[in-house]
């Protein structure tokens, strides 16, 4: 399926918004902000084939599906469309790619008009392209409903009347009326229940094969896209961190976050209490201020220490996490210690008190013992905050422990199956050469 | 630990609508052990979040709970009551539904405490988390102190008080016991650095966070019995395999049960010991959880899980089950199994409403289904076009009850019940 020509290219497609944008922000000479949704993120979609895009909310998955489909100006990068860059387009190129390329909304509640019969919903895009005649038309939306599995009496209700599966598989023949090369489905099964959601995705499955369609299925649902998907790219705060067929994907992920979404999924299966999971801790960063290098390197359960730093993993995370806490500044020093704590003379503990800060600092914030080398370091930098030296805390810190993953961006590669992660760099350079 | 904590007897809860009466609830049994975690999984609109709020009294109109008892063993509390409601009190067991209201809501928070799906909606945003959680410490407080009067409890919060706290900031933890133990709870729940965390507001945290410290709410009074109302719908599955690795810590440490409300398999089989599936305001089919996965008998509960997409292999086409969940309006609902028109299988038999049954497995395995008892026979199947149009596969249309019934996705609470004909025999 992934041989000739791809339908769809996509290539360092970015997607900012901006936050302090307004007129009044710049009079007041506030710096906008970027919000990194779409970051980078480069792939191919291949004819006939199902791509999957996964991951979290907040990841950019959407973005990229409605800036794909010029729904959104894009900030950077390029699209092509069946050999054509549809940011360049214009007048009937525009037009027909309009045409070519449509989308299945994920609430079905909130994308059908509910002032419209669902004849009329059907027939909109039929009537906006100036398909055929009146009567044509009205035909046709009749057999779309068909299709679909609705009954074609029914084209004088309103979508008031339906069930979220009704809706969404009016939203189906809607994208289907122009008979479209590629579809974008937006999480379209996410708002439906388990039984029904299965009904639509037999749908979709059917539908492809009929009409030769090529999708892009955005969804959270790693079970939904393992069910139909050719294809799957992972997208992790704005990156695709791994892409590659889906038994691969599934089988033999590369990535850690990929690991751990597949770990976090509870199966539905009497084993599932005896499953050895390994899930990840804390949250996805903001957008506003991804991390450098590696954007996953601050959940990451195998996050590289330096060469010369023997350590456990655990414990390298625990520093991390500290370190981080230290750069942001996240730590309230006043609390520290039993009732009432230290006493801050000009931001500092008085030198007698510095032991017995720096171990109830340490308590507090590190839940391990580390090993006497490492202990060490983290006590020099525990001993700076008691004189709210933040930035030589961090400094002490990142000196001995900077990992790699947080130096170099991980490129993602050109083979079949690559993953943007330092762990697979070896393998890479050793092909290279 | 095999006491039983809440014996749920023939519990039927409706709604008055305009559209007419919806049996959301219908004659439901329900018998849950101290120390387990019991799983209600269904479909939305299958009565499973009303079970949950009958059993928390949080029932609003239209709803009303027109039959049932609720059987609660607590001897506390037997022995608070027995003077003045003895018609209530069973043994070690209390009717709930025969208490007054006023003491029913002195149970929540200390015997029943809830969780709900979206954390987001669930606190207020004008006050930190730390002031949110010390409320519910200082109202479990007070109760605990003075546990018939309510009224005794609202007084310290009087109008006054209120504007002194809007102004200065030492007046806004009721009492500084509260706001550590608020601290306390925090911690408990994984909240990192809970001494920050105490002093923001619900919009600094992330939604798994605001989750936590909703569990943390829930556990101020220390409950006997925990309702989970789809607790991780709103989460990432990164997010949501942390907190319910949480909630089994919890459980396992604190000794609570846990009444778990989900749609998802995935959780049940991650949590529960034992489980029940709801199907138009019944229990189709409960037992263990070994019972129900591997030994189901209702071809519900065959169609539920074969509807789930395999994670672990990829798919060959799935088996859904056709149709959409029916309507529960009392008018509509003819005295049959009420699967019985989606059902693959559906007999004769299955025309009158099939009791409940043993069903092989374990001795607490039970299923609403004549096939419990008789093997199936093509010769006595049920025409495929008995029940009309309503069996072309999602062609008919069904009201669609959830309007009063808050489920797995909030934009279906705003759907219309529906009332233009169509199919209605």
């Amino acid at each position: 399926m992934s041989s000739g020509q791809p339908l769809v290219r996509v290539e360092e497609l970015q997607k900012y918004f901006w936050e302090q944008d307004s007129i009044l922000d710049r009079l007041l000479g506030a710096e906008p902000v970027p919000v990194r949704a779409v970051d980078g993120v480069s792939f191919d979609i291949y004819r006939g084939e199902t791509l999957g895009l996964v991951g979290e909310s907040g990841c950019g998955k959407s973005t990229a599906g409605e800036t794909l489909l010029r729904l959104q100006e894009p900030t950077d990068g390029h699209v092509e469309f069946d050999e054509h860059d549809v940011y360049e387009l214009a007048g009937s190129e525009l037009t027909e790619f309009r045409r070519d390329a449509q989308v299945v909304f994920q609430d079905p509640f909130s994308s059908l008009d509910p002032r419209m019969t669902i004849g009329e919903i059907v027939r909109q895009p039929l009537d906006v392209h100036n398909v055929d005649t009146v009567e044509k038309r009205r035909e046709r939306v009749r057999e779309l409903l068909e299709r679909v599995g609705l009954s074609a009496d029914q084209l004088d209700r309103y979508p008031h009347e339906f069930s979220g599966g009704q809706r969404q598989r009016i939203g189906i023949a809607r994208a289907l009326a122009l008979e479209p090369e590629f579809l974008v489905l937006d999480e379209p099964t996410s708002a439906l229940d388990v039984s029904v959601q299965a009904q639509v995705l037999n749908l979709l499955d059917e539908l492809q094969a009929e009409f030769d369609l090529t999708y892009l299925l955005i969804s959270h649902d790693l079970s939904v896209i393992r069910h139909i998907c050719d294809r799957v790219a992972v997208m992790y705060l704005g990156e695709i961190v791994e892409i590659g067929p889906v038994e691969a994907i599934f089988e033999e992920p590369k990535h850690p976050y990929t690991e751990a979404l597949l770990e976090s999924v509870p199966r539905a299966t009497t084993d599932e209490r005896e499953r050895d999971r390994e899930t990840i801790s804390g949250d996805v960063p903001s957008p506003r201020d991804p991390p450098s290098g590696c954007r996953f390197r601050t959940r990451c359960p195998k996050v590289i220490p330096p060469d010369d730093v023997e350590i456990d993993q655990e414990e390298y995370r625990a520093i991390m996490d500290l370190r981080e806490r230290i750069e942001r500044r996240d730590i309230s020093l006043e609390s520290v210690g039993e009732d009432g704590g230290f006493e801050f003379v000009d931001g500092a503990v008085s030198e007698t008190d510095l032991p017995a800060f720096v171990t109830a600092l340490k308590t507090r914030v590190i839940d391990r013992t580390l090993a006497p080398e490492h202990d060490e370091v983290v006590e020099e930098a525990l001993a700076e905050l008691a004189s709210s030296n933040w930035e030589r805390a961090a400094d002490v810190l990142s000196s001995r422990y900077e990992s790699v993953c947080e130096r170099r961006r991980p490129e993602l590669g050109e083979e079949s199956h690559p993953a943007a992660c330092h762990l697979h760099d070896d393998a890479e350079e050793s092909i290279r050469r | 630990m095999t006491e039983d904590v809440l014996r749920v007897n023939d519990l039927s809860t409706r709604f008055f609508t305009t559209e007419g009466q919806i049996n959301a609830v219908s004659s439901l049994d329900l018998r849950i052990e101290r120390g387990e975690i019991f799983g209600i999984v269904g479909e939305s609109g299958s009565g499973k979040s009303v079970t949950a709020r009958s059993v928390m009294n949080l029932i609003e109109s239209p709803g009303e709970i027109t039959s049932g008892e609720i059987w609660y063993r607590n001897r506390d509390l037997v022995a608070e009551v027995e003077d003045d409601y003895p018609d209530a009190v069973d043994g070690e067991f209390v009717d709930l539904l025969e208490l007054p209201d006023d003491l029913r809501r002195s149970l929540r928070g200390t015997s029943f405490s809830m969780i709900f799906q979206d954390p987001e909606s669930s606190f207020n945003s004008t006050l930190t988390v730390g002031e949110q959680l010390a409320e519910a410490v200082e109202v479990q407080r007070r109760a605990s102190a003075n546990p018939r009067s309510t009224r005794a409890r609202t007084r310290e919060y009087s109008l006054g008080n209120y504007l002194l706290s809007s102004v200065l900031p030492s007046q806004r933890y009721v009492s500084e016991a509260s706001r550590e133990r608020a601290i306390e709870l925090l911690e408990m729940v994984g909240i990192p650095d809970p001494v920050e965390r105490a002093d923001e507001y619900p919009h600094e945290y992330s939604g798994g966070m605001l989750q936590r410290a909703m569990i943390a709410q829930a556990l101020a009074g220390e409950p006997d019995v925990l309702v989970a109302d789809e607790p991780t719908t709103a989460l990432d599955v990164t997010i949501q395999a942390q907190v319910l690795d949480l909630l089994d810590d919890l459980q396992e440490r604190t000794g609570m049960t846990i009444l778990l409300i989900t749609h998802n398999l995935g959780v049940i089989a991650r949590m529960c010991d034992r489980v029940g599936v709801m199907y138009a305001g019944e229990i189709v089919e409960r037992g263990r959880l070994e019972d129900v996965f591997d030994e189901h008998v209702h071809p519900y509960t065959e169609g539920l899980l074969g509807s789930v997409p395999d994670l672990e292999r990829a798919g060959d086409r799935l088996q859904p089950i056709p149709g959409n969940v029916p309507s529960l309006i009392d008018a509509e609902m003819d005295d049959r199994c009420y699967f019985a028109d989606r059902c693959p299988k559906a007999m004769e038999t299955c025309l009158e409403h099939p009791p409940e049954y043993d069903a092989g497995g374990s001795d607490r395995h039970q299923a609403r289904c004549v096939l419990a008892e008789i093997d199936y026979e093509e010769g006595r199947a049920l025409p495929a076009d008995y029940f009309g149009d309503t069996e072309r596969p999602a062609g008919d249309k069904h009201a669609d009850p959830d309007r009063t019934e808050d489920d797995v996705e909030p934009e279906r609470t705003r759907s219309v019940v529906d009332d233009s004909g169509g199919d209605r025999r």
